[in-house]
């Protein structure tokens, strides 16, 4: 089995680590992992801004991208709802047909990482160890979009050492939304204050989650705050062993 | 006049452009209508016994007090109830059955009374419609046992006859019990409430604040 | 309402934006904390009975479709509830904006001769300015509502569309009814308050012989007009008064009478968490002998015609006023509704206002949402409403980036930019290298950067940002697979 990794242009950018734990995880389930260097967004930042001119271009690019990908996978699920709750009206509007039956034809390979590993490769326990008090963040677009359910939960379950505690009010927003934290900069923060404290509450050593967006907004809060609490992307978690431990970083 | 004419035309006109491929009667309509897919319960499973208790356990939710009698006890049932109100002035419908008009009460038939004379009643004795278990509801079609809408209204305390065979469990049988929509219909779910200041919830602020059930177990 | 809080404007086209609006509603303490435990008690109540309803997806999705159907057909409904309604005793009247709808209204009270009117609460009335307008023209108007008298009498504004004071407590209610009612030794104590309304208004309820009511929902099957309440104050409207006047958007209709058991079922559930509200009435025309012998319905547009024509923003018509979308918003919990600028606020104020005001004004309303969907979850008519506030972004950015003003714009130049920088890898991958010098600047000792200009500062004033590895994923990829050869 091969995975195409679409790293998402902010992981490339900001969280690398994440990818190269996705590249370790998947390696070592036996998954043959290629990275297809031409690759740059989704569009989700300029669909949602209301950009939906550019989005399309960067669209555009992504089908053709991976257009004969056996897989693709995307440690970010809210590109993942991009391309599947998005892309379809995007093509639908630029009225050309074979493009979106290219698209149609891309859209069954593209997986979220979760789902890539329990519905495709089939496996829960992925034999990661990762001695740590976690707390699980359920990201909007994981949550509701992409009804990701129970996935992260036996992921978690199944690596050793880790102590899982439930995080009050899990399915709230964490207030990132894109550009809103910054176009809204202040009612962000305001909703971010109110799930850092049920974040906090936790007592855990780390908050994890399926998307580094809401990570790198709840962890800029907590370095600001010297919180003593650190964000982790949870394919870092499931890509540490006792032999290579995740990097955590920051 | 012209002017609103206009008005009417260009609202329809509008709606028409925007509606392009749409039907133009209500008629034309009822074939896309009757495609909606429909597949919420109708029908409840509770049989006769357990609507009875289920209408009973959500009456009392809403702090209605509700007594069961038999057919031959309803007019027995409806004086003791009268008699523990307190009360002594009540208003009646006019088509209410002459027997539940107990003795020792002043009654006040509405025939047209003015809402002055309604005012002064204390309380009001109806029958209704129909029961719905599932929110314990009670439907009023205002029909010449039923009165109309001001005496269930104005007075503080209501009295309510409602016979086992009229109960249904779920909303969707109440409607399909309707031969022909009513044109005045008043469904009741409790005592009047609000939660305006800070969702503390207060009961009766208008309409009657003492609601009162005789379950009558009659037969079928 | 509070200390320091300015008078919240609620006419779209005066209110400031939304990122402006919510400033000092978010240094409110007691607001924040009213709102969040106002919507904490709907909330729970609403997910108990929904867990309950083993068929309630299955009502939704009839509810959706019900609704889509009606505004499908919306002409062919309108016109026959119009015969159904007038061959029942009633006038119908067709409004093309709120000013017409205001003159209708206006003309008929001076026809009964009114210098007083009473309502039933309704947003509609709010959304035409209709208070304001009889009040100048010498027509004293009384709202009935509990929590539209404390509005009313406070000369405060509402927040919510079902509990519209659910940002006022106790105590500011007991100094608004102390000084308005003139009542000594007042308690604060709810039951207090909710029996001096009650005697305040029952006067007036038997007095004023003309009614204004807004309409939940309109049956073209028979013509008549339903009005779901909980106190009863509806109900009182509804049959003392000898003339009837009913406000209500062209788009509340139903096709028939059965339609009810769906939308009742979902509505009282969605908006106050109960199986059923206490008073719901349904009328037809007039009835001889009961309740108002005169009946007029007034049809209000007012920019509904135009959301119809949207293949996307036609759902936003769909909406049965439950408000499960602003109690279920993680935005509106901390801003309550004024921020919104609209008698239509949270989730769905952010669609319709825009909407029905043709984009001209609330444009930074599509964008005061992180579009995390919690509305859609729980709508009962399923619209979609972070699809329909994308949509609207659009609209609102095609419209702005045209203007001078907004080409200059960080933001705007930012965009354009990022789309010519992921339109080719190299521009990207140099992208990231000029990025990553330049942030280089603001990184401290810690690696991470703690206060960035312009656009960024609205980032850095609560969070950190972690300074940009010195090598992207593609880089390490690419020297991984330099090293495996």
């Amino acid at each position: 089995m091969r995975a195409s990794l679409f790293i998402t242009c902010y992981n490339d950018t900001l969280f690398p680590e994440t990818g190269r734990a996705v590249v370790s995880l998947l390696e070592r389930l036996g998954v043959g992992v290629e990275f297809r260097a031409r690759q740059t967004c989704c569009g989700q930042m300029h669909a949602n801004t209301g950009f939906r001119g550019e989005a399309f271009s960067q669209a555009k690019r992504f089908v053709r991208l991976y257009a004969d990908a056996e897989n693709v996978v995307i440690p970010s699920s809210s590109c993942v709802a991009m391309i599947r709750d998005q892309y379809p009206g995007l093509f639908e509007e630029l009225g050309n047909e074979a493009l979106r039956r290219e698209f149609a034809a891309v859209l069954p390979r593209v997986y979220e990482l979760s789902e890539f590993l329990i519905d495709r490769v089939g496996v829960e326990d992925v034999g990661a160890y990762f001695p740590h008090r976690v707390t699980y963040h359920a990201s909007c677009h994981g949550l509701r979009s992409l009804h990701l359910g129970e996935r992260p939960f036996r992921l978690l379950e199944k690596v050793r050492g880790l102590e899982l505690v439930p995080l009050e009010n899990l399915d709230r927003c964490c207030g990132f939304g894109g550009t809103f934290s910054v176009k809204n900069g202040e009612v962000s923060s305001a909703m971010l204050t109110v799930k850092l404290e049920d974040v906090l509450a936790t007592g855990a050593e780390f908050c994890t989650a399926l998307d580094n967006s809401c990570l790198m907004h709840l962890g800029g809060a907590m370095h600001r705050q010297y919180a003593g609490m650190k964000t982790i992307h949870m394919a870092q978690i499931l890509a540490s062993t006792q032999e290579h431990p995740a990097e955590v970083l920051g | 006049m012209s002017a609103v004419a206009d008005s009417r035309r260009q609202v329809l006109d509008r709606i028409r452009a925007a509606t392009r491929n749409s039907a133009l009667t209500a008629e034309q309509a009822a074939g896309a209508y009757a495609q909606l897919a429909r597949e919420y319960v109708r029908q409840g499973s509770l049989n006769a016994e357990g609507r009875l208790e289920r209408m009973t356990e959500r009456l009392r939710e809403y702090d209605a007090e509700v007594v069961e009698c038999a057919q031959e006890g309803l007019a027995a049932a409806i004086a003791a109830q009268l008699v523990a109100s307190g009360r002594r002035r009540f208003v009646a419908p006019e088509g209410l059955p002459p027997e539940w008009l107990a003795g020792g009460f002043e009654w006040k038939i509405d025939r047209d009374l003015a809402t002055s004379e309604v005012e002064q009643a204390e309380g009001v004795v109806t029958a209704c419609f129909c029961g719905v278990a599932e929110s314990g509801t009670i439907v009023l079609h205002h029909s010449a046992a039923e009165g109309r809408r001001v005496i269930t209204l104005l007075p503080d305390w209501q009295l309510c006859v409602l016979r086992a065979s009229q109960i249904v469990e779920t909303l969707p049988e109440y409607f399909a019990r309707c031969q022909q929509p009513p044109t005045l219909v008043t469904w009741i779910s409790g005592p009047s409430a609000t939660a305006d200041i800070e969702m503390t919830r207060i009961k009766g602020v208008h309409g009657p604040r003492f609601l009162r059930v005789i379950l009558v177990r009659d037969k079928s | 309402m509070s200390a320091g809080a300015e008078h919240p404007i609620l006419d779209p086209a005066l209110a400031p934006p939304f990122p402006v609006a919510a400033l000092p509603v978010l240094r409110n303490p007691q607001l924040r904390k009213n709102v969040a435990h106002a919507i904490e008690v709907i909330q729970t109540k609403r997910a108990r009975l929904v867990a309950e309803k083993t068929d309630w997806q299955e009502l939704r999705a009839t509810a959706a479709a019900i609704r889509e159907h009606a505004l499908e057909n919306l002409s062919a409904y309108l016109e026959q509830f119009e015969a159904r309604c007038t061959a029942a005793g009633g006038k119908v009247h067709w409004a093309v904006d709120a000013a017409e709808a205001r003159r209708i209204i206006l003309e008929l009270l001076r026809e009964e001769k009114a210098d007083e009117v009473i309502k039933i609460k309704t947003m509609t009335s709010a959304e035409i300015q209709l208070n304001p307008y009889l009040e100048t023209a010498g027509v004293g108007t009384y709202e009935t509502d509990l929590a539209e008298i404390i509005l009313q009498l406070g000369e405060g504004e509402p927040s919510h569309i079902v509990v519209p004071a659910l940002h006022v407590n106790r105590s500011q209610v007991r100094e608004i009814f102390a000084r308005r009612m003139g009542i000594e030794n007042l308690s604060d104590d709810p039951k207090a308050l909710t029996a001096a309304a009650r005697n305040y208004l029952r006067q007036k309820f038997l007095a004023v012989p003309t009614a204004i009511s807004g309409a939940n929902f309109l049956i073209a099957e028979t013509g008549a007009v339903a009005v779901v309440e909980s106190e009863g104050n509806g109900r009182m409207c509804l049959t003392l008064p000898k003339t009837m006047i009913t406000l209500a958007g062209i788009e509340k209709v139903l096709p028939r009478f059965a339609d009810l058991e769906v939308m009742l079922q979902v509505l009282a559930r969605s908006a106050t968490g109960e199986r059923m509200n206490p008073y719901t009435s349904l009328w037809t025309g007039v009835t001889p002998g009961d309740g108002p012998q005169k009946f007029h319905v007034v049809l209000l547009d007012n920019g509904r015609s135009s959301i119809l024509k949207g293949k996307t923003e036609r759902q936003t018509l769909r909406c049965i006023r439950c408000a499960a979308c602003m109690n279920s918003c993680p935005v509106y919990r901390q801003t309550g509704g004024h921020a919104y600028g609209s008698v239509y606020p949270g989730p769905i104020g952010a669609i319709l206002t825009p909407q029905l005001m043709h984009l001209r004004h609330a444009q930074s309303l599509p964008y005061a949402s992180s579009l995390c969907g919690a509305c859609y979850e729980v709508c009962p008519v399923k619209i979609n409403i972070p699809e329909v506030l994308i949509e609207l972004r659009a609209q609102v950015t095609d419209q702005e980036r045209r203007t001078l003003g907004k080409f200059f714009d960080p933001m705007y130049l930012g965009m354009r930019a990022a789309n010519l920088i992921f339109s080719r890898a190299w521009l990207f991958h140099a992208a990231q290298r000029m990025g990553r010098i330049g942030l280089r600047f603001f990184t401290r000792g810690d690696g991470w950067i703690h206060s960035l200009p312009s656009v960024g500062a609205k980032w850095t004033q609560t969070r950190g940002l972690r300074g940009l590895p010195r090598q992207t994923f593609h880089a390490w990829w690419a020297a991984r697979r330099k090293e495996a050869r």
